[in-house]
C-alpha cells in the first residue's frame, strides 16, 4: 500500500518538476518565470531526497532554490522593462529548441548505450571502501574535503573570482524600501535560528548529510534577511573584515594543502590521524567565505570605500572614484 | 617531491588573495610571484626532460580515487609558453593602468586567470578538467569587462553567455563518460574506452564545448569582439593562452584518451573546420580596420591550423612521421602564443600613443614608434611562417604530413592562409611607414615595449633556432606516441 503511495508520490513530482520547467522558459515574464524557477529548485530539492541524495537536496534547496532565487529576483529589480514581454525573434527561439532537442536525444542515446557499461573498479565503490581513511563518516564530504579536495579548492576560487566580478563592474545597489515592522520583528527570530543551522550543518557534515557550502548558503541567506530589513546597516561595514572573510576560506585551505606537503609530501595528503580535525578547519573558514561572497553577490557591486580605501593613507594616488 | 606541479598552480593562486588582501602592494606582488612561478615552471621542465612525464597524487591518494597532476613534454612547454608570455605580459600591465582603482580591479583577476591557465594545463581528471575550465572562463570574462565602455561590456556579457554554454556541453560530455565507465582520470580512461556509443556521444559532447570555447570555425563569432575590446594585457592573454588552453583538452582528448574512439571522418570533419577557419580567419583580418580586431582575426585563422593537424597526426602511423607533425603542432601553438601577445602589446602601445588604433591612419607611425613597429614586424613573419620562425618550420612539416599521409588537399589552404597572412601584415607595416604624424612627432621608447619585443623575438628567434631542442623534448617525453 505506502509502495503505490510512493508511486503516487513520484509521479506528480515528475509531472510537477516538468511543467515548471516548462512554464519557466516558456513565460515571457522575468518576475513569473524568476518565481516559477525558485519554485522549480524546492521542487528539484524534494526529488533529490527521493533519490536519497540528502546532501544534494540540502545543498538544491538553500543554494539552487534559495540564494539564486534572491540573486535573480534582485537582478531582475535592476531591469525597467521587468514586467514587458521579452521575446526572443522566432527564428532564433526555434534554433535554440532544435539545440536542445539534439542535445537531449543525443545524450538519451548515450546513455540508453551506456547502461550495459556500468561493470568493475567504480569509483563509488572506492570511494565507500575508503571512506574509514578520510577522517569523517559522511561518504559526500570525504569526496569533497578529502580524495577531490583539490576540486573543492579550485571551486572555492571560481566563487571568489564571480564575486571580484561582481565587485569590479558595480557600485553597490542602494535603493531599498525599508522594511516593515512586522519583517524586523521576524528577523529577531530568524536570524539567530539561522545563524545556528548553519553552525549545526557545518559541525554535522563530518558524519551526515550537511557541510561548508550548504551552511555558508545559510549564513549568506541570514546576511541577505538582515540586508533587506536594514539597508544602512551595510554602510556601516569594515571593509578589511569583508577582505579578510572573502579570502580566509582559499587561504586556509592552501595553507593546509602547502603545510601537508612538507609533512606528506603530498598536497593535500592529510596525516590520517589529523584529517577529522583538519577537514573541520578548513570547512569552518569556506564556510565563512562563502557566506560572505554570496551575500556580497546579493549586494550587487562595491560597497562605498572598496577602492578609495588605500588611496586616504597615500598622497601619491589620488584615484578618482569610479562612477 | 614533485613539487613544482603544487607550486605553478598555488603560487599565482596565493598571489590573487595577496593583492585582494594587499592592493597597495599589488603590482610589487604581482611581479614578484609570477617571476618565482616562471622559475618553477622551467623546474618542471627540468624535471620532465630528465625524468620523463611527472605525475603527483594530491592528498596522496591512488589517481582514480584522488586527483592527480601530470606534466609531460607537450603540457609542460605549453605551461612554460603562458609562464612565459604572462611573466612578459605582467611586466607590460604594470605599466598599462594608468587609473589606480582599474589596477587594482585587475591584479586578483589577472592572477586567477594564470591560476586557471596551469591548473588545466596540469590537470589529469576529467572533471577536474571543468573546474578548470570555469575558472579560467570567468576570470577572463571579468578582465575582458575591465575595459568599461559599452562594447566592451557587451562583448562580455556574449563571451560569458557562450562560455557557460560550452562548459555545460563539455560537464555533459563528462557526466555521460561517469556514467558509463565511473571513472574519471585520464590515465585510466585511456586504457578502458571503448569504441561505441556511449563514449562516441561523450567525446562529440565535449569536443563541441571545447570548439566553442577555442572559437574554432563556425563557433568563433565571439571571439574578434572580445578579444578586440579588451584592456591590451588581456588580449594578449585571451588570444596567446586562453583560447589555446581549450584547444590543449581537445588535443588532448582526440590523440591520446579516445584515439580508439577517432575516425578518420571524424577527424577529416575537424580539419575541414580548421581549413575553413584559416581562409576565413585570414580574409577578416585583411578586411579589418582596425589593429586589434586584425590581430583577433588572425588568432581565428591561426588556430585553423592547429585543428588541420588532426586529421594528418591520426591519419600517420605510429612513428617518427606522426612524432614529427606532432612536434610540429606544438611549435606552431607555441610560436602563434609568442607572436600574438607581442602583436596585441604592440596594439596596445599604438593605441596609447594615438589614441586609436585605426590601420588606415597609422601614418608616421613607424618614425614615432620605431621599436613598436619592429616588433609588429616581427610578429607577422612569425604569423606568415617565414624563415626564421617557428611557424616556418611547422608549416613546413604541415605540408609535408599532408604529402606523406596523402591528404595533399591542405596544401592548398596552408599556402593560401600564409599569402593573406603575408598581405593583412603588409597591410599594417604599409600604413605603419606612410608619411604622416599620427601617433605623435616625437620619438617614442617606452618601458612597455621591452616585454613585446621579448616575445617577438622567442616567436621569430628562439623558437625558429632552438626548434631541435623542442623536437628531442617532444619525441622522448610524450604520452602521446606510442603511449
Amino acid at each position: 500500500m505506502t509502495e503505490w503511495l510512493w508511486l503516487f508520490l513520484d509521479l506528480t513530482l515528475i509531472l510537477l518538476l516538468l511543467t515548471l520547467a516548462w512554464l519557466t522558459c516558456a513565460t515571457h515574464n522575468n518576475q513569473k518565470g524568476v518565481t516559477y524557477f525558485i519554485a522549480f529548485g524546492l521542487l528539484l530539492a524534494l526529488a533529490w531526497a527521493r533519490l536519497k541524495a540528502p546532501d544534494l537536496a540540502l545543498a538544491e534547496a538553500v543554494i539552487g532554490a534559495g540564494i539564486s532565487g534572491a540573486l535573480l529576483l534582485a537582478a531582475i529589480k535592476h531591469d525597467d522593462d521587468a514586467q514587458s514581454v521579452n521575446k526572443l525573434p522566432s527564428i532564433k527561439l526555434w534554433m535554440v529548441n532544435l539545440l536542445t532537442v539534439a542535445l537531449a536525444t543525443l545524450m538519451g542515446w548515450g546513455v540508453w548505450h551506456g547502461l550495459e557499461l556500468s561493470d568493475g573498479n567504480r569509483l563509488a565503490d572506492q570511494v565507500l571502501a575508503q571512506v574509514p581513511e578520510s577522517g569523517v563518516t559522511n561518504p559526500v564530504t570525504a569526496v569533497l574535503l578529502n580524495f577531490r579536495a583539490y576540486d573543492t579548492l579550485l571551486e572555492l576560487a571560481v566563487v571568489l573570482t564571480a564575486v571580484l566580478a561582481v565587485l569590479t563592474l558595480n557600485p553597490m545597489r542602494k535603493t531599498y524600501v525599508p522594511a516593515e515592522p512586522i519583517l524586523q520583528t521576524m528577523l529577531s527570530w530568524l536570524v539567530p535560528l539561522l545563524v545556528v543551522t548553519s553552525g549545526y550543518l557545518l559541525w554535522v557534515g563530518a558524519h551526515a548529510p550537511g557541510g561548508a557550502f550548504q551552511a555558508g548558503a545559510l549564513l549568506a541567506s541570514a546576511l541577505i534577511l538582515l540586508q533587506l530589513a536594514q539597508p544602512t546597516a551595510y554602510q556601516a561595514i569594515n571593509l578589511n573584515w569583508m577582505r579578510f572573510l572573502l579570502i580566509v576560506g582559499i587561504a586556509v585551505f592552501v595553507s593546509v594543502g602547502l603545510l601537508m606537503m612538507f609533512l606528506n609530501t603530498a598536497f593535500l595528503g592529510y596525516s590520517s590521524s589529523w584529517s577529522g580535525i583538519l577537514i573541520l578547519v578548513i570547512e569552518t573558514a569556506a564556510t565563512f567565505s562563502i557566506a560572505s561572497a554570496l551575500a556580497i553577490a546579493y549586494m550587487g557591486g562595491r560597497p562605498d570605500g572598496w577602492e578609495t580605501f588605500e588611496t586616504s593613507t597615500s598622497s601619491g594616488h589620488q584615484g578618482g572614484k569610479h562612477s | 617531491m614533485n613539487n613544482p606541479m603544487v607550486w605553478v598552480i598555488m603560487l599565482p593562486l596565493l598571489a590573487s588573495l595577496i593583492t585582494l588582501a594587499w592592493p597597495r602592494r599589488a603590482h610589487w606582488i604581482g611581479l614578484l610571484f609570477s617571476v618565482i612561478t616562471l622559475a618553477f615552471s622551467m623546474v618542471l621542465v627540468y624535471q620532465v626532460f630528465n625524468g620523463g612525464p611527472q605525475t603527483h597524487e594530491l592528498g596522496n591518494w591512488n589517481a582514480g580515487l584522488g586527483i592527480a597532476l601530470r606534466a609531460d613534454a607537450l603540457s609542460a612547454s605549453l605551461l612554460v609558453m603562458a609562464m612565459l608570455v604572462f611573466t612578459a605580459t605582467t611586466f607590460y600591465a604594470d605599466a598599462y593602468f594608468s587609473d589606480v582603482n582599474k589596477r587594482m580591479r585587475f591584479w586578483p583577476l589577472w592572477l586567477m586567470l594564470s591560476t586557471a591557465i596551469n591548473a588545466l594545463l596540469l590537470s589529469g581528471d576529467l572533471f577536474n578538467l571543468y573546474v578548470t575550465l570555469e575558472l579560467l572562463g570567468l576570470s577572463a570574462v571579468a578582465l575582458t569587462a575591465l575595459s568599461d565602455n559599452r562594447a566592451a561590456l557587451q562583448a562580455s556579457i556574449r563571451y560569458l553567455s557562450i562560455g557557460l554554454l560550452g562548459s555545460l556541453v563539455f560537464l555533459a560530455g563528462v557526466a555521460l563518460i561517469y556514467t558509463g565507465y565511473g571513472i574519471l582520470d585520464l590515465e585510466l580512461l585511456a586504457q578502458r574506452i571503448q569504441a561505441e556509443p556511449l563514449a562516441q556521444v561523450a567525446l562529440t559532447l565535449m569536443s563541441a564545448g571545447l570548439i566553442i570555447k577555442s572559437a574554432l570555425f563556425p563557433m568563433h563569432f565571439w571571439l574578434p569582439a572580445a578579444h578586440a575590446s579588451a584592456p591590451a594585457p588581456v588580449s594578449a592573454a585571451l588570444s596567446a593562452l586562453v583560447v589555446k588552453v581549450s584547444l590543449y583538452i581537445i588535443l588532448r582528448l582526440w590523440i591520446d584518451v579516445f584515439d580508439v574512439v577517432i575516425t578518420p571522418a571524424s577527424a577529416l570533419l575537424i580539419g575541414i573546420l580548421g581549413a575553413a577557419a584559416v581562409i576565413w580567419g585570414s580574409w577578416q583580418a585583411l578586411r579589418a580596420e582596425r589593429l586589434k580586431l586584425l590581430a583577433a582575426y588572425s588568432t581565428v585563422a591561426q588556430l585553423g591550423y592547429l585543428f588541420i593537424f588532426i586529421p594528418l597526426i591520426t591519419g600517420l602511423p605510429e612513428g617518427q612521421l606522426r612524432e614529427t607533425a606532432f612536434t610540429a603542432l606544438v611549435l606552431l601553438a607555441l610560436t602563434h602564443g609568442f607572436a600574438k601577445s607581442a602583436l596585441f602589446l604592440s596594439a596596445g602601445v599604438v593605441q596609447h600613443r594615438a589614441g586609436h588604433d585605426r590601420i588606415a591612419d597609422l601614418a608616421g607611425t613607424s618614425r614615432a614608434l620605431p621599436l613598436t613597429t619592429f616588433i609588429i614586424a616581427l610578429s607577422g613573419v612569425a604569423l606568415i611562417g617565414l624563415p626564421p620562425s617557428g611557424s616556418f618550420i611547422a608549416k613546413w612539416q604541415l605540408l609535408a604530413a599532408s604529402i606523406h599521409s596523402a591528404q595533399w588537399w591542405w596544401i592548398p589552404v596552408v599556402a593560401t592562409g600564409s599569402i593573406l597572412a603575408a598581405a593583412y601584415t603588409f597591410r599594417v607595416l604599409g600604413h605603419a611607414f606612410g608619411p604622416g604624424d599620427s601617433a605623435g612627432k616625437v620619438l617614442n621608447w617606452g618601458r612597455e615595449e621591452i616585454p613585446a619585443l621579448t616575445l617577438a623575438l622567442f616567436a621569430t628567434v628562439v623558437l625558429g633556432l632552438g626548434s631541435a631542442g623542442l623536437w628531442d623534448f617532444i619525441s622522448n617525453n610524450s604520452q602521446f606516441i606510442g603511449g
